[in-house]
């Protein structure tokens, strides 16, 4: 009995002590769900907890803003030649890492080759080029051919320190001399100068990072910035919810459903902010399968859906899509064809359709990825609405990987796959390359295999095109043109949700809509 | 002497007997495994790396994971490697299976210690007092809640506790292993709370401890609950035996009739069982540890299989199947030592 | 090895009872065992609780568009007006995110768990017990330790990770779920017939028949096999609990019964996102798998004691 109560009178002490650290610890501290993984290679990582990451670890040469341009960053000025295939960046001086060394010219080299060569993460976005670093501060990239791409596109070039990452590189690998690049090491370690950098990282737990005061551009920190910022790995309702109850955390990841979000609304201090983004929700039609093969019948669907309705299952403020890219792209063109729901038309277009009279056994199938569960329901309501036409719609669910599997070759491809899918930087174009181009028939961006030689030259010849205005009006012509072939259904332009704290100050929306920058940590400030 | 010598050469023979079989055992598993792993459709190699990654670079990690050669000569190299403890690159975690595991094993370990604890404590308790009270409401009221507990999985229990005790009332934490701000322990075992105690941090003890309890108890609710049974249905047997009522008789105090002459012996088939529902307990931890976010080995099985990361999946089934025989061992040396009349058999049959 | 037709009756060194007769006598005790069991049985009354709740969920599953009252709920089907209601009068149970009756798709939901547990047993039971009687048989050949070395292999892990693994590969389908645990859940019975058998082998009537000149199938299927049915269907019972708690954890984890489908798993999967406002989403599908189990297993241990009875 005697050695119990001691026992209890130790808990109880363990107790007090325990209230004792984590009230100490609250001051300036900044916590976020995100799903998992998440990779904080520059050369691996590319998903939405992988950008955010890198964004706030690592600098770039120019900054992304919120109007879709870019701004000088590492680089003070640049110049581009006249045939538009060599830019010459002068560098920042006295730019440290996060282990105190400087970053150079050579480190922006190494960085793009390590980049190119790893080939994974965002390495796509980054056109053909090679490299110099021909003193301390100047780099020049020379294009194989001009593109209007290359500027916006450096935001996803993240400059690692390569000192520490050769030091740190394993030597054998599969990257001959250069042995495993510092993939392993690189994992669970920042070789980064930007605003934060990496204190602790329990693979699967949380990625927790300590706010670096030695940064460049520390005048830019707002007052309040937080000192340690932990990047929760879960995005399960309950915990997340507990979590926020408990004041455990200052921000949801987005992956929250709408009635978790309604709950969390309702609990003291804690509001729902909500930003658009460059997501946009697609209904991928296969344009090669009967009866969508023709685009009457195309057509007839468009104008059959209830967008309405659809926008009714989502948070308010929801917009229809306008066309075929996200609004908030550079390049939008506001004014093309846009399907709303009406009958007679859809009716209209059916009878013009080489399918329409006999459009009862042309059944199609409609795949909503399974990890996603909230898409059921824009599924349910699409074979309701077919319904009205006659046209029979089996729902079908599948896991993500299946989809990526069978998007993969047209004889596999379903009639309708739902997806997200966001573009990678602020242009219209490169999501018109995403989605319609030839060369992503193969993968799950595009389903629709609409192949056209014609239409791969337009978007390239655009994309190409260095003046911004010159590209733009392209643009728009080329969204006008998509908008009537009506190859897929356009249901909206995502808008991001996450329940914050009142002691967080955060304006996402003032940021640029790139992935990751949203959660540019300096700007974020916490109350204690 | 000569008996204890006979008796160790015996134990001797036995374990070296299971240790070939088990051997045996694990290569055709290993086999098993292997096939499993490789009638998958796609190139392993580009998996690993993504679809954007350079040809150049699929091919090298082609040749590297000897993926050009047939399937027996991929798995003596498989084994091979596998052998020397490396089971090759996540394609989760983008690093070795090796150190993930080492990383994630101890928190499953924990997790099941602990849940194995509670099981035979809580158990064994339970069915002392329902055979002492057998037939009375107390006997009635623990065995409806056993039955309850037996047949409900443990991934409801841990739905209805992080319900309950997590959200509703509030009393637990509900995620991980440890709160944020409280000191890690310095890395001894890989047990939070043991190391923390090691290490003298009491607070960073506690905050563990309660950590523990919500997913520990869902674990162990099913096993605690078939342990109460059996320990109940084995003493209810020996209760009627002639040599109990000659104690009583002799006016023995009912608490040593109890615990010495009626417990022990009816502890075989409890013990035997519960080594089982402790191997067997690693694997339910499966959906525990997803509910709870644990990181552990399980919930890292869990995504490896949803993600067909092949490596990871091998390796965590390899793993397993080694503790499951490994206990199956462990139960027949512990049964021998607590009952002389058994004597150990080297090919349990059951 | 069989080959007994020439060998005189006395070689065998047991009494000269015509075995014929004998097998006669057998078969009658075996008719009367049964009706003296089912008079035992009905007097406990877990037992009768257990087979009268397997009895009514199968019936409910059986005539699930009849008993359930919002039969078109189990499919695809929308109401996003009567989203997410709390049980009452209309929705007993409540209604999911989509307005779909929870109680019927609970009551198809047994359909899908039975299926899957019929499915599954009846690929199990005829190749374990099949495999377990050979080698239980011929125990001491090759035939035996091949058979039950492979069983070993098997039984070296716990089924639902060799499961979870089979079906992980395999296309996410009620159909694939059923033969990731087909797979993995012969071997308990090979390993039950194995050690009954290697035990009745040398029985009397076994022997006898032997000597008579039976053929192995004879002895296999008309001798043993019957001889150890009681087992059989005990194990039967109880597992069709345990089937029934494994295909919820795959469809748990999304590599089981896909919805729209109301698989009672997938059902407590997509609710725990609506944890612990719309608690009804998930609890009463919980509570639905928790019912079959209880069903089975009570009956399942009426049917135990009740044998063990017998046997003692």
């Amino acid at each position: 009995m005697k050695a119990l109560s001691r026992i209890l009178l130790v808990f109880m002490a363990a107790l007090l002590i325990g209230s004792a650290v984590s009230a100490q610890d609250e001051a300036r501290s900044l916590r976020i769900t995100f799903s998992w993984p998440n990779y904080i290679d520059p050369a691996v990582g590319s998903d939405f907890a992988s950008s955010t990451s890198l964004a706030n670890l690592y600098d770039t040469l120019v900054f992304p803003m919120g109007d879709g341009t870019v701004s000088p960053w590492l680089a003070e000025s640049w110049t581009i030649s006249d045939d538009g295939l060599t830019y010459t960046f002068t560098l920042r001086q006295g730019v440290m890492f996060h282990d105190g060394s400087e970053l150079l010219a050579s480190d922006v080299a190494y960085s793009f080759t390590r980049l190119k060569e790893i080939g994974e993460g965002y390495a796509y976005l980054l056109p053909a080029a090679t490299v110099a670093a021909s003193d301390d501060t100047t780099v020049s990239f020379t294009l194989e051919q001009p593109s209007g791409l290359f500027l916006p596109s450096l935001v996803r070039l993240y400059v690692v320190n390569e000192d520490l990452v050769r030091a740190n590189a394993l030597a054998d690998g599969l990257y001959g001399e250069n042995g495993d690049y510092g993939k392993e090491w690189l994992l669970t370690h920042d070789a980064g100068s930007g605003p934060y950098m990496v204190e602790e990282f329990p693979l699967a737990e949380y990625l927790q990072m300590a706010k670096y005061d030695g940064w460049w551009n520390a005048a830019s920190f707002v007052p309040n910035a937080a000192d340690r910022v932990r990047f929760i790995g879960t995005t399960e309702t309950a915990t997340v919810r507990s979590l926020m109850a408990d004041g455990e955390l200052e921000i949801t990841d987005q992956w929250q459903t709408n009635e978790a979000l309604t709950a969390l609304d309702g609990l003291d201090g804690v509001d729902i902010k909500t930003f658009p983004t460059m997501t946009s929700f697609y209904y991928m039609m296969n344009n090669r399968l009967a009866p969508l093969d023709d685009v009457h019948c195309r057509r007839a669907v468009a104008y059959a859906f209830n967008y309405q309705q659809a926008l009714a299952l989502e948070w308010p403020g929801t917009q229809q899509m306008v066309g075929p890219v996200p609004s908030t792209v550079g390049g939008h063109n506001p004014d093309v064809t846009v399907y709303t729901r009406d009958l007679d038309k859809a009716r209209e277009e059916l009878a013009q359709c080489q399918y329409g009279a006999d459009i009862a056994s042309y059944p199609i199938d409609v795949v909503w990825i399974a990890e996603v569960p909230a898409e059921e329901r824009f599924a349910l309501l699409f074979q309701a609405n077919m319904a009205d036409i006659g046209l029979p719609v089996n729902v079908i669910s599948n896991p993500w990987l299946s989809v990526v599997e069978n998007t993969s070759r047209q004889e596999t491809s379903s009639h309708i796959v739902t997806i997200y899918v966001a573009s990678d930087l602020a242009e219209a174009g490169l999501m018109l390359q995403q989605r319609y181009h030839s060369s992503t028939a193969p993968t799950w961006q595009q389903n629709e295999w609409l192949l056209d030689p014609d239409l791969d030259a337009r978007i390239m010849d655009a994309l190409n095109t260095a003046d911004a205005g010159e590209r733009f009006a392209k643009y728009a012509e080329l969204q006008a043109y998509i908008a009537d072939l009506s190859p897929s259904l356009f249901l909206y332009d995502q808008l991001q949700k996450h329940a914050v704290s009142s002691r967080v100050e955060w304006t996402p929306e003032a940021n640029s809509p790139v992935m990751g920058y949203q959660f540019y940590l300096p700007l974020i400030g916490v109350n204690s | 002497m000569q008996r204890q010598a006979d008796a160790l050469r015996r134990l001797g023979l036995f374990l070296a007997r299971r240790l070939v079989q088990s051997i045996f055992v694990l290569f055709g598993l290993s086999i098993l495994i292997f096939t499993i792993a490789r009638v998958l459709p796609g190139d392993p190699a580009r998996t690993a790396l993504g679809a954007r990654a350079p040809q150049e670079t699929v091919d090298r990690l082609r040749e590297e994971m000897h993926l050009n050669d047939t399937l027996p000569v991929q798995y003596t190299y498989w084994l091979g490697d596998a052998l020397r403890g490396d089971f090759g690159m996540s394609l989760v975690t983008r690093r070795s299976v090796t150190t993930d595991i080492a990383e994630f094993l101890p928190a499953s370990l924990e997790l099941v210690i602990f849940a194995g604890v509670l099981t035979l404590v809580g158990g064994i308790a339970l069915g002392t007092l329902s055979a002492r009270y057998k037939d009375s409401w107390v006997d009635n009221l623990i065995r409806i809640l056993s039955y309850a507990g037996v047949v409900t999985p443990a991934f409801i229990f841990a739905i209805i506790f992080l319900l309950v005790f997590g959200l509703a009332l509030d009393w637990l934490p509900s995620i991980g292993r440890l709160s944020e701000g409280v000191p890690k322990p310095p890395l001894v075992t890989g047990l939070i709370t043991v190391d923390a105690l090691l290490a003298g941090q009491l607070a960073t003890f506690w905050d563990a401890l309660q950590h523990l309890i919500m997913p520990g108890v869902a674990l162990a609710l099913g096993s605690m609950a078939q342990e109460a049974r059996i320990t109940r249905a084995t003493m209810a047997d020996n209760l009627n035996k002639d040599y109990i009522a000659a104690e009583r008789a002799l006016g023995i105090p009912e608490r040593v009739v109890m615990g010495r002459f009626l417990l022990k012996p009816s502890l075989i088939p409890t013990i035997s069982i519960f080594a089982l529902d402790f191997a067997a307990n690693l694997a339910n931890a499966f959906l525990v540890e997803l509910i709870f976010n644990w990181p552990g080995i399980s919930r890292y099985g869990v995504n490896a299989m949803l993600r067909k990361d092949l490596n990871a999946i091998t390796a965590v089934i390899l793993i397993l199947g080694v503790v499951f025989i490994l206990m199956n061992i462990v139960v027949d040396l512990v049964v021998g030592a607590l009952d002389p009349r058994i004597r150990l058999r080297a090919a349990r049959s059951d | 090895m069989l080959n007994n037709a020439s060998q005189p009756d006395h070689a065998v060194g047991r009494s000269a009872i015509d075995p014929h007769r004998l097998a006669q006598i057998e078969r009658r005790n075996r008719r009367e065992r049964w009706g003296r069991a089912w008079y035992k049985f009905s007097r406990n009354p877990l037992s009768v609780l257990g087979l009268i709740m397997v009895v009514t969920i199968t019936l409910m599953a059986i005539f699930a568009p009849f008993v359930a009252p919002y039969p078109q709920h189990a499919e695809p089907f929308t109401d996003f007006a009567n989203a997410s209601k709390p049980p009452g009068g209309q929705y007993l149970f409540g209604t999911d995110e989509i307005g779909r009756d929870i109680l019927s798709r609970c009551i198809f939901g047994f359909r899908y768990a039975l299926v899957m547990g019929v499915a599954v047993l009846s690929l199990v039971v005829p190749v374990g017990v099949l495999l377990g009687l050979v080698a239980g048989y011929f125990q001491g050949t090759i035939i035996d330790t091949i058979i039950m070395r492979v069983t070993d292999i098997f039984l070296s892990v716990p089924p639902l990770i060799l499961a979870l693994a089979v079906a992980s590969v395999l296309q996410p389908n009620l159909t694939n779920a059923m033969l990731a645990v087909s797979l993995m859940w012969w071997p308990w019975y090979t390993r039950l017939v194995y050690g009954l058998a290697s035990a009745l082998r040398n029985e009397y009537f076994v022997v006898s028949a032997e000597t008579i000149g039976a053929g192995t199938g004879h002895i296999l299927f008309r001798e043993i096999l019957p001889n150890m049915v009681s087992p059989i269907l005990t194990k039967m019972s109880l597992d069709m609990g345990w089937v029934v708690i494994i295909g919820s954890m795959l469809s748990f984890v999304g590599l089981g019964v896909q919805p729209p489908t109301p698989g009672l798993g997938t059902m407590v999967a997509a609710g725990a996102r609506f944890l612990p406002d719309q608690w009804w989403i998930a609890i009463f599908p919980a509570l639905a798998i928790v019912v079959v189990v209880l069903g089975f297993n009570l009956l399942g241990d009426g049917l135990r004691d009740l044998f063990s009875a017998e046997e003692s």
